[in-house]
């Protein structure tokens, strides 16, 4: 009996499988004369779905929203296709299989976290399906993607130099999350100072998630640091800083990382983060008057009345707008190639918001820079100008706010 | 009895037919789907034989998967020219190995603490991956080389399914004798009394312990299979909540039901991949459904096709 059972039900299943998925193939995938698709796997749940949330909710997708409601990209108006995948590498696979193979999107649009996407890149490959402007600071390079924000290994340099050279500091210590993204900083971080014949003076890690750094803390504070880099996460990072006050830190500077130089940090940290140093890859997203702030901060209030500007909105609304600049110059006949050939033909592109953008076809590194901004009255305020190494030489220019 | 048999084993050479026909006419990604179903059913099954039949929680099984997944994921790198069928018993033996090695402190154990040894276990593995990157490759994960047999290379998710399917169905047909066999019978008696098993003569260290083996050998072979079929892993991919779905797919499947394991993983993962566009839906539903089960269906679908089946087949006579 029971064979006969699995057997019809092998059949009725299959028959839901075959009546239940098709898939539509066109010249192009995802482009039809009035609209492209566009594909996305973020994390709307788990422990990054505030980030992923704002990023494409009230960044990517509002901005589309505005685009499409002017009439689109040359006649087309853009979709946008996502899936969530809860950092999950494995979810983040099959999301990206079912946006190329199932949903056929024209191409992929800032996915999250370094682990998910890796673990898609082949496949994308494979499929010459390009990326662009993923969520993350891992070193990535290829003719296929186009990356956002600066990398964490040349951040750290950046950091570095402007700490030595510009500050004179001499003693240097980090405190870093015990994953790809601490590692990466790290790993730079003691290159760099033997490069200047220094060495980090001390070193803690931290466990993602935890929830005490009373040990780590203690250890840094027996080095006597000039300046510790905070290589974490807003939460941990603001621990340090009520670690530091508690311990009464007067003499070391606390610096804190791209990721953790985000509003969020302020409010964490309970109007005790005074005088925190921090390195900064965008405007000040509630309180700059550059133009292309003011006009994301409109769009934000038109579309989403009420919700609080950050710096993850603004990530996806800048990248968004960048997506579509290579969007329109690629023309009526838009393929992945023509697409990724108008991306490349993007040079000194004045954007408003961060420093002009330049693509080549040896290079896809949107932004490579960023400055240094200091905690005062619970708003981050610069400190130094646009910072980025040309030739391993610090090189500074002006904010222009 | 004789035409019935062959007429049923006429259905089931039908079903397999189509079934090894689907990539003809479904689309590669749910091919892909089909594939990760089947992954995960042998995963179910092995938690199954642990948890379902013999009654030990285990809270750690994606820990056996890693382990299953790196081990071929690291001989097929270091031993390209090796066969995935011999590669895939090697990685089901080692994590069956430490399997056996897990179930031996867990002897001393009851109830829920075995289930945080279990717990802690599968943070362990994820953690030591992340640590020995220089076998691991820690936290830039790992790209698995192409199952490669006998010159033909399994590069794409269609020729994967004829990989993985065979080995999910004779390895499902497998744990249908292993619970029908004397070992069977003695899981399942260890789970109703430990005591009055010991009583009648069960070792229960012995069997104990073979379960956790056995267990983890499926496990790790999936574990193989999860390796190839997705191509990159890393220690993310096996963090505490993969565990936790694999109890929801059991007990949603049903415990002690080896047909219920199946059920289960192709509910759960069907649902994730239909809803993925939903998260808040997802977990609502995901959240629900478990409690449902739990009031409801004690004994999950599994437990319930067989009755089901039996009002049916009854009613069909009686007319």
């Amino acid at each position: 009996m029971r064979p006969r059972r699995i057997g019809w039900l092998f059949v009725v299943s299959l028959t839901f499988l075959t009546l239940g998925f098709n898939t539509g193939a066109s010249a192009e995938p995802g482009v039809t004369d009035n609209n492209v698709v566009v594909g996305c796997s973020n994390s709307f749940s788990g422990p990054l779905a505030f980030t992923g949330t704002e990023l494409i909710k009230f960044g990517t997708e509002l901005y589309f929203n505005y685009i499409n409601e002017k009439g689109g990209i040359n006649g087309r108006k853009i979709t946008l296709k996502t899936y969530d995948d809860a950092y999950d590498p494995t979810k983040a696979v099959s999301n990206t299989k079912k946006l190329v193979m199932q949903d056929g999107v024209f191409c992929i649009l800032s996915p999250q976290g370094t682990s998910p996407i890796f673990a898609t890149l082949d496949f994308l490959a494979e499929q010459k399906v390009p990326l662009f402007f993923p969520f993350q600071g891992a070193p990535l390079q290829s003719k296929m993607v186009f990356t956002s924000f600066t990398f964490y290994p040349k951040e750290a340099e950046i950091v570095l130099h402007w700490l030595v050279e510009k500050k004179g500091f001499k003693k240097i210590g980090m405190i870093y999350q015990d994953d790809k993204y601490g590692y990466l900083y790290r790993d730079q971080a003691q290159e760099t100072l033997k490069s200047m014949g220094m060495q980090l003076a001390a070193l803690e890690s931290v466990k993602r998630g935890a929830i005490d750094l009373s040990a780590q803390m203690a250890k840094l504070g027996q080095a006597d640091l000039d300046a510790l880099m905070v290589i974490l996460v807003p939460g941990p990072a603001a621990m340090v800083i009520r670690e530091a006050k508690k311990a009464g830190w007067t003499k070391t500077k606390l610096v804190a990382s791209g990721p953790v130089t985000d509003e969020k940090f302020i409010i964490l940290s309970g109007n005790e983060g005074e005088g925190v140093w921090g390195f900064s890859l965008w405007p000040d997203p509630v309180h700059s008057q550059k133009p292309a702030v003011v006009e994301y901060r409109k769009i934000l209030e038109k579309y989403a009345p009420g919700h609080v500007a950050n710096r993850y909105s603004l990530f996806g609304f800048f990248y968004a707008k960048a997506f579509c600049e290579a969007l329109q110059r690629a023309g009526k006949d838009l393929t992945r190639e023509n697409l990724i050939k108008a991306a490349e033909g993007i040079k000194n592109w004045e954007n408003g918001i961060i420093s002009p953008v330049n693509f080549s076809d040896a290079d896809h590194e949107a932004q490579e820079d960023g400055f240094m901004v200091e905690v005062k009255g619970n708003v981050f305020k610069p400190i130094s100008g646009w910072l980025s190494l040309e030739k391993g030489k610090l090189v500074e220019r002006p904010l222009g706010e | 009895m004789s035409t019935h048999s062959t007429r049923t084993g006429l259905l089931l050479a039908v079903a397999a037919l189509l079934f090894f026909l689907c990539p003809l006419f479904v689309s590669r990604y749910t091919i892909f789907v089909l594939n990760l179903f089947a992954i995960y059913a042998l995963v179910a099954i092995g938690l199954n034989l642990v948890m379902g039949y013999t009654g030990l929680i285990s809270a750690g099984h994606a820990g056996f998967l890693a382990i299953g997944a790196y081990t071929t994921a690291i001989l097929s790198t270091s031993m390209g020219w090796m066969s995935p069928l011999v590669i895939l018993p090697i990685a089901g033996v080692l994590t069956g190995l430490i399997g056996f090695a897990l179930g031996i402190p867990i002897l001393r154990l009851k109830g829920f603490y075995i289930a945080m040894v279990t717990l802690a276990f599968g943070v362990v593995v994820a953690e030591v991956v992340l640590q020995w990157s220089s076998l691991t490759h820690g936290d830039d994960g790992y790209k698995v080389p192409r199952a490669v047999l006998g010159g033909f290379i399994f590069d794409s998710d269609v020729k994967l399914f004829f990989l993985i399917q065979p080995i999910t169905i004779a390895m499902t047909l497998i744990a249908r004798n292993i619970v029908r066999t004397r070992a069977g019978r003695a899981f399942k008696a260890i789970r109703q009394s430990e005591v009055a098993s010991e009583t009648m003569g069960i070792d229960l260290a012995k069997y104990k312990t073979a379960a956790f083996a056995v267990s983890a050998f499926y496990t790790g072979i999936a574990g193989g299979l999860f390796a190839y079929a997705v191509g990159h892993i890393s220690p993310d991919s096996f963090s505490m909540s993969v565990s936790i779905d694999f109890i929801a797919m059991i007990v949603i499947g049903g415990m002690g039901s080896i047909l219920g394991s199946i059920i289960g993983a192709v509910i759960l993962t069907g649902i994730q991949h239909a809803l993925s566009e939903l998260p808040e839906v997802q977990t609502l539903i995901f959240g629900i459904a478990l409690i449902v089960f739990m009031i409801f269906l004690p004994k999950g679908i599994g437990g319930k096709i067989p009755d089901l089946m039996q009002s049916i087949l009854r009613r069909n006579r009686n007319h």
